[in-house]
């Protein structure tokens, strides 16, 4: 059985095997350095425990995907409460301006990247990875989903605005064709080390080596300009799934490779919308429609897939292996959602 | 004989047939005659002082008395960019580091200024063919650095040139096809067209705003950068050796340079000279090489003058001058007169006079 739950000092091993087999650009959200993931593991437990709460320091959640018959980690989801975590938190906001001449009759539209701040303290989805075969799966919706129950039932720890950032276009010989056309003249390094940085250091190098000024996007390589707001081959069942969720892609691109972020409003995203809290009952049967059921609050919070045999009032059968997998019994509070 | 006067009514046709045969390139004299013929009045006027001074267009054209032709035009345009908004980019560096990382980038930057307002510029300078060599082409760009001189009151302080940036044979700027397409779909040569019909500030309101860095330019735009048109290398020599310098300024469509110079600092200037002619009945050979040929003016506001004199012609207090030369200076026995160099060599200096004139004296340097 598919569990997400927060993710412990035990996990990092497996952690770590898991992101070295994932694409660079994870590591600014999921570092690769073995003291960098156990801070941030150690920091997440520390915020689920609610003892983060300090304004420079806002809390940053991590959760794992657990294959509860072999103990195997298959994946990785995080919420930052607030974005940017205390610092500021860099974007580019796409823009347009018309340059327009009454005299000469002539009017164009010129596409501006503005540098921005505007999405520093939302709340934050990242830290997404999963294996790949597992791309297709209702383990997949399970690692994405159970994030947005967890914030159901932590509402107040986060913003009424939230957003997602999603990998933008990488050629298969690794290169980022925004970042060639545009940060590397800046940070002069190439896009796995800024990228890296930007997970490990302060984000100071960022406010240092970045243009400060307006870009304008006729400038860039054709590549580039294509690139923008697209997101890379393997992260576009995530960007379905999150679209599905009410997630938009709004005005703001990745400073890196230009990737989309994509923008929704907490209170109506769709599993937040669509799920409700019931009493956990149990029943022999286990057929009937699989859904998402999260119990626990804080550091107990779980949330794994269940079939439910039928819902009355407030009253929810489920078989009871799904009980101990949330590690809770007969009249408890859990909170379901369909598929 | 060739002289330089102000620009009259009669000029029209052989200024006309002048900006045809000069082609793509010259945007301050389009061959356009209703243009031209605005252009001549605007300058009748600001000779006769009939418009505000800082409105001022100062044409002066270059006359073959003997043939009754006008074989050259220069200029000072009083002031820039009051009645429209002048438009350079600044070439300046910004510099992004991190002690953190140990990265220091430098990144040239081209910033949208307008720094060159309510600044006299020298414009507007076309020599015909038939009479390049010979030291025309300085006394037609140098007179102009003697009315400076002399009329400092009606200008800026600081006076400035723009040079051609490199285009190709077909007319081409890598600069403007980087740039200057992306915000405004026209070729180079029609911008410049354009630009010469005095357009150039509406193209200007369609250009970037912001910074352009110039890593994101194609490196063929960025060659072009501060550098002159291959035909316009000679008048920056002559306008360095004046002592204009490049003062960080570029064209906007083309990239060439803007230089300037202090008009107290203009090496003609500097070593101008006064004295009173002195109408000589003896022959005087004016047929001399450029090198031994220093430039004369009458000094006159309203009717400024400027001829050559072979430099054995100067006096301790007093230039002789044959009749034909007077004639054509306007100028009779007595009257006060002013000398430059018009080579560069300082060859006023190498025949060692010291002029007992105080005015002259004083003006005496090097």
């Amino acid at each position: 059985m598919w569990l997400v739950r927060p993710a412990q000092p035990d996990d990092l091993d497996q952690i770590l095997a898991m992101a070295g087999t994932q694409c660079a650009r994870l590591s600014s959200t999921l570092p690769k350095q073995g003291d960098a993931l156990a801070y941030k593991i150690e920091q997440s437990l520390a915020s689920f425990a609610g003892r983060i709460s300090a304004e420079d320091d806002p809390p940053r959640f991590l959760f794992v995907l657990e294959n509860t018959e072999t103990g195997d980690i298959a994946g990785t989801a995080g919420i930052d409460a607030r974005a940017g975590n205390g610092q500021p938190f860099y974007s580019y906001r796409r823009d347009a301006l018309i340059h327009a001449s009454h005299e000469l009759g002539v009017s164009r539209r010129v596409e501006v990247l503005y540098p921005s701040h505007s999405l520093t303290d939302v709340s934050l989805l990242c830290s997404f990875s999963i294996r790949p075969e597992l791309q297709d799966t209702d383990a997949f919706e399970l690692l994405s989903r159970a994030r947005i129950l967890f914030i159901a039932d932590h509402r107040e720890w986060f913003t009424p605005r939230m957003a997602v950032e999603i990998q933008g276009v990488q050629q298969e010989d690794g290169s980022v064709p925004f970042w060639d056309s545009l940060g590397r003249h800046f940070f002069d390094m190439d896009f796995e080390t800024a990228d890296q940085y930007s997970g490990q250091l302060s984000k100071t190098f960022i406010a240092e080596l970045m243009p400060p000024n307006p870009i304008y996007v006729t400038l860039l390589s054709e590549t580039a300009q294509n690139a923008m707001g697209q997101p890379h081959q393997i992260t576009v069942p995530n960007f379905e799934l999150l679209q599905r969720e009410g997630f938009q892609p709004g005005s703001y691109l990745d400073i890196f490779d230009a990737g989309p972020v994509l923008e929704g409003r907490t209170d109506s995203l769709k599993t937040l919308v669509t799920s409700h809290p019931k009493e956990l009952h149990g029943t022999n049967e286990d057929t009937g429609e699989t859904c998402l059921i999260a119990a626990g609050e804080r550091e107990q919070f779980r949330c794994t897939l269940t079939p439910v045999a039928e819902t009355l009032d407030d009253k929810l059968k489920v078989p009871v292996a799904t009980w101990k997998t949330l590690n809770r019994t007969a009249g408890d509070r859990v909170r379901i959602a369909p598929l | 004989m060739l002289v330089i006067r102000p620009l009259q009514e009669n000029d029209l046709d052989d200024l006309y047939a002048m900006a045809q045969s000069a082609g793509k390139g010259l945007t301050t004299l389009p061959a356009d005659r209703e243009l031209l013929q605005k252009k001549i009045n605007h300058a009748r006027e600001t000779f006769n002082q009939r418009i505000a001074p800082e409105a001022g267009l100062y044409l002066f054209a270059l006359e073959d008395i003997q043939r009754k032709k006008t074989v050259g035009i220069s200029g000072i345009q009083a002031r820039v960019g009051l009645d429209e908004v002048f438009y350079n980019y600044r070439l300046s560096v910004t510099v992004n580091a991190s002690k953190e990382l140990g990265v220091h980038v430098r990144t040239p930057t081209l910033h949208l200024s307008n720094d060159m307002t309510d600044t006299s510029e020298i414009c507007s300078l076309l020599l015909s063919d038939d009479y390049k060599g010979g030291g025309n082409g300085l006394l037609l760009s140098r007179c102009r650095f003697m009315y400076l001189d002399e009329f400092r009151k009606h200008f800026s302080e600081k006076v400035f040139a723009e040079m051609r940036g490199v285009s190709d044979a077909q007319g081409r700027s890598p600069l403007w096809d980087a740039l200057g397409t992306k915000f405004f779909d026209m070729e180079f040569s029609e911008a410049d067209m354009l630009s010469g019909l005095g357009n150039k500030s509406f193209i200007a309101e369609l250009m970037p705003k912001y910074p352009i860095y110039l890593p994101m330019l194609p490196d063929s735009a960025r060659a072009v950068i501060g550098r002159v048109h291959d035909n316009t290398a000679p008048a920056l020599r002559m306008l360095q050796s004046e002592g204009f310098n490049f003062n960080g300024l570029v064209d906007i469509f083309d990239g060439g340079p803007v230089v300037e110079a202090f008009v107290h600092n203009i090496r003609t200037v500097r070593e101008g000279m006064n004295r009173h002619a002195m109408v000589t009945r003896k022959p005087v050979n004016l047929d001399v090489p450029a090198d031994e040929r220093v430039m004369v003016s009458n000094r006159s506001f309203r009717d400024f003058r400027v001829t050559t004199l072979p430099i054995d012609c100067i006096g301790p207090d007093t230039v002789s001058l044959p009749p034909e030369v007077a004639e054509a200076l306007q100028i009779e026995s007595g009257d006060p007169v002013r000398l430059a160099p018009l080579k560069d060599s300082g060859m006023l200096t190498k025949h060692s006079y010291r002029s007992s004139v105080p005015g002259g004296a004083s003006k005496w340097q090097s």
